[in-house]
């Protein structure tokens, strides 16, 4: 209780702290002669900066500081140049094939994954009976932890899982052995990439699912009449219509892709073939008391990250059509 | 007007100042003894925050030992304080934010790591002027005790030793016809015996490994090393140790004695003895594997090996942090509170302790296994740690034993490659 008494009082103290922060910015702005919409402004946006700066900026900051420093956690870091670069290119083993990992699932998953969302939002798109139904069911997946669908795909795997039995059947007729999957080296590639159109749908079959229905009907009922074909219509109006929302969700595809954390953390993988580089992120700072290190490759993956996001950026004006919106208000 | 402004304005800043100041300050007052007291202790006892893994069952078990523990306490109240998941990530974390707890569980791959990293109090002054008797090393298991020290230093006490002992289905042996384990078994009769009480058609095996037991098991029983005892060395090409490795690989995911990897990864090793489809598996001491529900079990020394018949045991100290405020506390603390689990835990890793009345009381479900235990426990081993032991351990699974058990490479190849990379890792 009286620790209890000691953390609300540290707690309201650091309120009131901020609250006189807060007043002390707009009477310091109001001193300085600036308008009362701007003190006022700057007060009240007080709270979230000093959050954003403690919280986001500090430990951003900090940790590329970080990257150059051999850190082990439990003592304080040293400076060691770029020592941890030089051993992530040059002299890491498991560095390149984890790197190597985590782009060909980004560059496999993330298309497939939208050509899913694409197909199961054109589904939804259509007027059905108990079509609300259907979108609620599409969308229960992603309400689920990413933990528990880990290990729900793990037992769907298995040896005598769920889809080797079901396809038991088709093994035989073929004449091969079941794969064994997650345990098998060759395998745990294409599994994850199967695994991941689990996400496929529920946010982005949203986004697109709400892309469709605005694409104007207009425009679709004019080419009919000229004669469009159904694939042309779809392939010549519909998708540069909803272009847009396609590379929103290309773009965080690709980021939630190369940062994909929780399904491999749980799924063991003969000889770390499974090993993403979030991953190996967690493991070399956590596990091998390597923090420094761990900062240095979680800055590789940030520039990486980068990188293919400005690449897609750079190419986006080739093939998204963004003139949608302004036709809308004609 | 304006000039009312900037006053009020240097007054809310000098104020602000003010408070942040109290608030910093303020921050300090729970270290003083006696802060966090409450109304039912007093006011003279330290709180002293101890660090373990236990889970809900295990936690209540616990707090029993550590209520007796305070009852008796004159200077310090334990407080339990569990971390069932990601135990040491937490740990390293409040270590790294100057919050770590006052003692804490540590297994004894995590001692030199923490302690040539000066995360932990050196107790080694302290021991011998302690009449208690939780506080005396010479009464500890040498192996055991040597876990718990690094560089000549004693950094722990360690409260549990588990050595491997061998658990075995009496009605698959039975109906093999093949006879029970004795002491003279080697790893010729524990073979042939496994070949036999194999049937792969009813998906039965005669024993299986792992990764389990750890190979330095038979590597030691071969006469080899996996670290030298200088730490300076790891002889893992050595004659002897490929002949471990190699006892190993004719037995890991050999279908005509133990399953195969993707069935031990699916249904268990532990779950599959306990459904009769496994005869012989290596348990630590403790383990439940000999009271499965509708299975005759039977307990015996690990086989011999080629040398002698050295078994491994995992162990764990309570280890006290370096950053306590209290530390003297603290040590009164770790001694009582040693006492009391080693009189909960099978097995209490102290000679006087390794007796069949102390293992019935600690755990009357042990008294079948009670004998075989404590023969076992004269044969006992923990690993050698060295600082960097993550890094060794896991360059050690990842380039020699799982490259060898897939078959990618003979023992004697992969030692030899990955020999230079182990001892890069110990200087």
């Amino acid at each position: 209780m009286a620790a209890y008494l000691l953390t609300l009082s540290h707690w309201l103290l650091t309120g009131a702290a901020v609250l006189v922060l807060m007043l002390a910015v707009y009477g310091l702005l109001k001193a300085l002669k600036a308008r009362q919409v701007t003190a006022v402004g700057y007060a009240l946006v007080l709270p979230w900066l000093l959050g954003f700066l403690i919280w986001q900026i500090y430990p951003f900051a900090y940790s590329f500081y970080l990257a150059f420093t051999d850190y082990n956690v439990l003592q304080p870091p040293q400076w060691v140049g770029l020592a941890n670069f030089k051993h992530m290119f040059f002299d890491d083993p498991r560095f390149w094939p984890s790197v190597r990992l985590t782009l060909l699932y980004s560059f496999l998953s993330v298309p497939l994954g939208m050509i899913g969302a694409l197909g199961t939002a054109s589904l939804l798109a259509q007027e059905v009976r108990a079509v609300g139904f259907w979108r609620t069911l599409y969308y229960v997946p992603s309400v689920l932890p990413a933990a528990a669908t880990a290990l729900l795909w793990r037992f769907m795997f298995a040896g005598t899982g769920l889809i080797n039995t079901f396809f038991s059947p088709v093994y035989k007729l073929l004449h091969i052995a079941p794969p064994a999957w997650f345990s098998d080296e060759k395998l745990v590639l294409p599994s994850f990439v199967i695994m991941s159109f689990w996400g496929v749908f529920g946010a982005n079959t949203v986004i697109l699912l709400a892309s469709l229905k605005n694409v104007p009907k207009e425009l679709l009922e004019a080419a009919e009449m000229d004669g469009a074909s159904p694939w042309t219509r779809f392939a010549r109006i519909t998708v540069p219509m909803i272009s847009p929302s396609l590379f929103y969700v290309m773009i965080m595809g690709i980021i939630a892709a190369m940062q994909n954390f929780t399904a491999p953390l749980f799924i063991n993988t003969p000889g770390g073939a499974g090993t993403f580089l979030s991953v190996y992120i967690y493991q070399q700072g956590f596990t091998q008391f390597k923090m420094g290190y761990a900062t240095a490759v979680g800055w590789f993956l940030m520039v990486m990250i980068l990188i293919l996001t400005v690449i897609v950026w750079k190419f986006s004006a080739a093939y998204i059509y963004y003139e949608g919106e302004t036709r809308k208000g004609d | 007007m304006k000039r009312g402004t900037k006053l009020f304005a240097s007054l809310l800043l000098t104020a602000s100042l003010g408070l942040t100041a109290c608030s910093g300050g303020g921050s300090s007052t729970p270290t003083q003894p006696g802060a966090g007291g409450g109304p039912s202790t007093a006011a003279a006892k330290v709180k002293i925050r101890l660090a373990t893994w236990v889970g809900a069952d295990e936690a209540k078990e616990l707090q029993g030992v550590i209520d007796k523990v305070n009852a008796k306490a004159t200077t310090y109240e334990i407080v339990s304080e569990p971390i069932p998941a990601d135990y040491y990530t937490k740990i390293q974390t409040m270590i790294a934010g100057t919050t770590a707890p006052d003692l804490m569980w540590l297994g004894a791959e995590y001692m030199a790591p923490y302690a040539s990293k000066g995360a932990l109090l050196d107790l080694t002054d302290r021991l011998p002027k302690d009449s208690r008797a939780a506080a005396k090393v010479d009464d500890y298991f040498k192996p055991v005790m040597d876990a718990a020290q690094w560089n000549g230093k004693t950094y722990g006490l360690p409260w549990i030793a588990q050595p491997v002992i061998l658990y075995y289905n009496k009605a698959l042996f039975k109906a093999a016809g093949v006879p029970e384990p004795t002491d003279d078994w080697t790893w010729q009769t524990f073979q042939d015996a496994a070949k036999k009480l194999t049937d792969k058609s009813k998906g039965q095996y005669g024993t299986t490994f792992n990764g389990w037991p750890p190979v330095q098991m038979f590597i030691w029983q071969a006469g080899g090393e996996v670290i030298s005892p200088d730490l300076k060395s790891s002889p893992v090409d050595s004659p002897e140790a490929i002949k471990g490795l190699e006892f190993y690989s004719s037995i890991i995911y050999n279908e005509a004695v133990s399953p195969a990897r993707n069935v031990i990864s699916e249904q268990g090793t532990g779950d599959m003895f306990k459904k009769g489809k496994i005869a012989m598996i290596f348990g630590g001491a403790a383990d439940d594997l000999d009271r499965a529900p509708g299975l005759d079990v039977g307990v015996a020394r690990v086989p011999k090996g080629p040398k002698d018949r050295t078994t491994f045991a995992w162990t764990a100290s309570t280890a006290i942090s370096a950053q306590t405020k209290n530390p003297q506390q603290a040590y009164d603390a770790l001694v009582d509170l040693t006492e009391g689990v080693q009189n909960w835990k099978v097995l209490a890793p102290r000679k006087s302790m390794a007796t069949k009345e102390q293992i019935i009381k600690s755990d009357p479900r042990k008294e079948k296994a009670a004998d075989v235990i404590i023969k076992a426990a004269a044969d006992m081993r923990a690993f050698r740690v060295v600082p960097r032991h993550p890094e060794w351990d896991t360059t050690f699974f990842e380039q020699l034993q799982d490259p060898l058990y897939s078959k990618k490479g003979t023992a004697a190849d992969l030692a030899k490659a990955v020999r230079p990379k182990l001892e890069a890792l110990l200087k």
